[in-house]
């Protein structure tokens, strides 16, 4: 197969990708070195390789990188701003809603672009947008919670870093 | 007196370690790992029939495609693997016994020129008559699945039968059973089935291997929760000296028990070892809709439990059979059989017992650990047939269960007394949170509701030697590093270990650092399974660091001049408040102190520990019984609240309330994930979960679309989690293990909620919509028990029923 050329803006980063016609966005940019995103199924079905493209989440598993020319991709390494963490990473550990951590990236960036259209969802709408990430570990509870944490940093109505305790 | 202060040790709720990496995205997995342009790429050829034998595999247009070196078969690698059986080939050779056994590998420059050059290989079969159904494979043998079963090495706790599908027969043989159903006043008898169920876990199988074309030594980086034992079954195959492969772990994306053994590693070492080849790392990615294939899942099984209750209504025998279908290999899934049975009085004091459990081969894909090791199986059975048989009685479900409950010194089925246990209290507990006895209105109009409880028991179903050794080693500014081979697949242990290391040391938390596994560096572990890692491994790391503590200690008392009961270490900082010396720990933990006498003393200071399950005895292979049988068990409790639509059959989880007893907590916000996480993933095997194969052994159900999974709108709207402390004697801070308890009993308390809510009883998981559905259906023809065989096409079970 004849290589093409694609150029986009990974987190801020504008990059020439050599790519095939048959190469998804997934494939482009964990070969380019993003491996925040993951191959959980590269057919839609676990949002495992969720990335923001143009404002979007988008599953980069169903989309083919010539299909992103000229694009603004974000993903989960692109929120760290001079070493922080962006307040939905910092909910995420604070609420203990990331264990083996492979569904996260994905998890973080359609949070992200949840609050970014509805900051302070309920939980239905929580739980709809949500709907397209599959997480086996937690039992989705806590990263319910983390969604509601993440609402409440950015809305300056709670402080990250701090653990949520039971009695 | 406590020679040590921190506000980091047990019992705290801290950030979980790694948490950082895994939320920047920056933790490296294994198919993340990058290893040049050298790389190989494998992907499988698999079987197109369920049963048969290959006639001839033509790779001749494969090897003419792009960027194709090598097409590799099964007599290349002629090896048998296995943990507790070697039943197992990396590739089938002569003979196929499962649709998705891989028959070739091809092996390729880039991973799409392999996936293109796996369509070429033309493979053909003389197709064999297959079984699928566990039941008729057992107590037919018109098809053996193993004919070979007599010829393979297997471990002597594990009784397979020559000549029969069986792979492994367990039994428990307690007090006299027939006198027990004779004189019972009540007798009852039950069934109830369960498909094959999958992990789910969002890491796919990876493996890279390389072999040093001189040496002969071979590195394996692979998704494997336990790196020794994927050492220890690749040597065993392949006649290998242990020092010459070296397995390296990086983190695991969810495991479940899925990656507990040996996955696709020696299928992507047969790639790496070929004389062609060998040289070259070779990268093996197995992609989602192979996944099933590839390795286990949890087993499929038919259960028949008989009850005899007397006048009290209290339990006086039980007999029950298993028939786990256990597809094409029990080299794993011997074990989880072994699991189920030493449980079968469930948690209850049953003075006879009568048990018998069977893993049985079928031509399906395998089964083998997966969260629960066979109790959820046993207890999805035994809690409905308990809350059956309470509801035939008119004593209500929660009086009944406890009444009979299996308390301090009562024995359990293999004659082993009971340890201390709170179960009584956690079962009050539920009850009440939940309400469970009070009947209420629906949330949803035209709804109906129910409640339901059940109960969750589970002890390490490990060998008597399985053993954890750790090392901490002090750096030469007071941080910690510890080699401890237990993989954190997102359980936490990691944060456990620095917090007993932090409790032991009056180290902060954050000062201490736990790696992932490598065989290289890491002393030996047996498995990351069987919940036991704070527990065995806990162990290990308490004692590695206790006796690092007492060098640090016995130094600075002589270098002051004071008795070592003066010392203390509090927040990192040693200390002696008689002395009014206060130091941090500094270089000399590495180059040695600098003592009164001008002779310099010490060096690096490394602790070591080492655990093994000191004192149990295999149970006799006749009766079952041994003094004993299991370390521990940890118990719980679960009650779920729920809601059914008889217009859909959809069932809607209002509130679960879920509380075992772990003993002692060790780090609370893992036990609330577990308890949540495990909750779920319950409540989904429940409701929709289940392998399904068409007529010829074809899996329908290869990924996420048709296998499906809890998402987060079937998340119930509430978890409850809480749990007691009743302390284990031997253990390091009393702890049990919680991982995968809660998995355990939502299943049967959801099934109970649901014949509360509408009369049915469903003795078939999953309780999917459509079977819900068609019970209710047959409800108002007047039917109150619903079951579908999970082998719809295949009616041997009847007539195998009678022959019980």
């Amino acid at each position: 197969m004849k290589d093409k050329y694609v150029t986009l803006t990974i987190n801020g980063r504008k990059t020439t990708l050599v790519v095939e016609d048959r190469t998804t966005l997934l494939t482009a940019l964990r070969e380019y070195g993003v491996t925040s995103l993951k191959r959980g199924c590269e057919e839609g079905e676990c949002g495992a390789c969720t990335v923001i493209m143009n404002g979007l989440p988008q599953k980069s598993c169903l989309i083919l990188v010539r299909e992103a020319e000229g694009a603004e991709i974000l993903t989960v390494e692109g929120l760290i701003k001079k070493g922080r963490l962006h307040p939905v990473q910092q909910a995420f550990i604070d609420e203990g809603a990331i264990q083996c951590g492979y569904c996260t990236p994905g998890m973080v960036m359609t949070t992200y672009a949840l609050l970014s259209k509805n900051p302070s969802p309920e939980e239905e709408e929580i739980r709809e947008a949500l709907s397209g990430n599959i997480c086996r570990c937690t039992g989705y509870l806590s990263i319910i919670r983390a969604v509601k944490k993440s609402a409440d940093i950015l809305s300056g109505k709670a402080k990250g870093g701090e653990l949520r305790e039971d009695d | 007196m406590k020679t040590i202060k921190t506000k980091t040790g047990i019992g705290k709720w801290l950030p979980r370690k790694y948490d950082l990496q895994k939320a920047e995205g920056t933790l490296q997995f294994a198919d993340d790992l990058r290893f040049g342009p050298e790389l190989l790429h494998a992907s499988v050829v698999r079987s197109s029939v369920a049963h048969g034998e290959i006639i001839d595999i033509d790779y001749s247009e494969a090897l003419k495609m792009p960027g194709v070196l090598k097409v590799i078969v099964g007599e290349d690698f002629p090896y048998h693997f296995g943990l507790y059986l070697k039943d197992r080939t990396p590739m089938a050779i002569g003979r196929t016994r499962y649709m998705g056994e891989p028959v070739a590998l091809v092996v390729a420059e880039t991973e799409e020129d392999a996936k293109e050059a796996v369509k070429k290989v033309k493979v053909t079969y003389k197709e064999l008559e297959p079984v699928f159904d566990p039941v008729k494979a057992a107590t037919t043998n018109s098809v053996l699945v193993h004919p070979d079963l007599h010829k393979y090495d297997h471990v002597d706790f594990i009784t397979p039968q020559p000549n029969t599908n069986i792979a492994n027969w367990f039994r428990i043989r307690k007090g006299d059973t027939e006198a027990a159903f004779k004189n019972a006043a009540h007798v009852f008898e039950e069934t109830i089935t369960c498909p094959q169920i999958a992990h789910g876990f969002i890491e796919t199988f990876c493996s890279i291997c390389k072999q040093d074309p001189g040496s002969g030594e071979i590195t394996i980086w692979t998704s494997a929760q336990s790196a020794f034992t994927v050492r220890d079954i690749i040597a065993k195959g392949i006649n290998y000296p242990l020092h010459k492969i070296r397995v390296i772990a990086p983190p695991v994306g969810g495991g479940f028990g899925g990656k507990a053994g040996m996955t696709v590693e020696a299928l992507c070492l047969a790639a790496a070892m070929d004389e062609d080849l060998k040289g070259r790392p070779v990268k093996l990615f197995i992609p989602r809709e192979e996944v099933l294939l590839s390795s286990w899942v949890r087993q499929g099984f038919v259960a028949r439990i008989e009850l005899a209750v007397d006048e009290d209504g209290l339990m006086q025998g039980i007999r029950n059979t298993f028939w786990f279908d256990t597809g094409i290999s029990a080299e794993y899934g011997a074990n989880p059989v072994r699991s189920a049975r030493y449980t079968s009085m469930g948690a209850y004091n049953i003075p006879n017992v009568w048990a018998d459990c069977y893993a049985v081969y079928t031509n399906k894909p395998f089964g083998g650990a997966y969260r629960g090791f066979g109790l959820p199986e046993l207890m999805s059975a035994l809690e409905v047939v308990v809350d059956i048989v309470a509801h035939k009685l008119k004593i209500d479900p929660v009086e009944f269960r406890k009444k009979n409950l299996l308390m301090k010194g009562q024995t359990t089925c293999t004659g082993m007394p009971m340890h201390d246990h709170a179960l009584d209290k956690i079962i009050d507990k539920v009850a009440k949170k939940i309400d469970v006895l009070k009947e209420e209105p629906p949330i949803r109009k035209g709804w109906k509701r129910g409640k339901g409880i059940a109960l969750a028991i589970k002890a390490p179903a490990i060998p008597a030697d399985a053993s954890s050794s750790a090392i901490v080693k002090l750096n030469g500014d007071g941080t910690v590093e510890v080699l401890a081979a237990t993989m954190d697949m997102g359980q936490g242990t990691y944060s456990a270990f620095a917090q007993i290391v932090s409790e032991e040391l009056g180290i902060p938390y954050d000062w201490i650092k736990v790696y992932y596994p490598d065989t290289q560096s890491h002393p030996y572990d047996w498995q990351t399974a069987a919940s036991r890692s704070c527990w065995s491994m806990g162990m290990a790391v308490k004692r590695a660091a206790s006796e690092l503590r007492e060098k640090l200690l016995a130094l600075f008392a002589e270098y002051w001049q004071t008795p070592v009961e003066n010392i203390s270490i509090e927040y990192g900082v040693v200390k002696c408040h008689k002395l009014g010396k206060s130091e941090r720990i500094d270089e000399r933990v590495q180059n040695g102190f600098k003592m009164p006498d001008g002779i310099l003393k010490g060096g690096p200071i490394i602790g070591t520990g080492s655990f093994t399950p000191p004192d149990l005895l295999y149970p006799d292979p006749d009766t079952g019984q041994s003094p004993k049988s299991v370390t521990h068990f940890t118990l719980g409790a679960v009650g779920v609240d729920m809601e059914v639509d008889p217009a859909t059959g959809r069932i809607i989880i209002n509130k679960v309330c879920a509380g075992y007893d772990v003993g002692k907590a060790i780090t609370p916000i893992n036990i609330k994930g577990q308890i949540e996480g495990g909750t779920v993933q319950g409540l989904s095997a429940c409701l929709m979960e289940g392998m399904t194969y068409d007529e010829h052994g074809k899996l329908l159900t290869p990924d996420f679309t048709d296998y499906k999974i809890a998402t987060i709108k079937d998340a119930p709207g509430e978890i409850d989690a809480f749990w007691e402390e009743t302390p284990e004697e031997i253990s390091p801070y009393g702890n049990r293990g919680v991982g995968e308890h809660s998995m355990i009993a939502p299943a049967p308390a959801t099934n109970n909620a649901l014949f509360r809510a509408t009369g049915m009883r469903i003795h078939s998981y999953p309780l999917s919509r459509e079977r819900v559905y068609k019970a209710l259906k047959a409800k108002e023809k007047g039917e109150t028990d619903f079951w579908e065989w999970p082998y719809a096409l295949d009616l041997a079970y009847e007539r195998a029923k009678k022959e019980w």
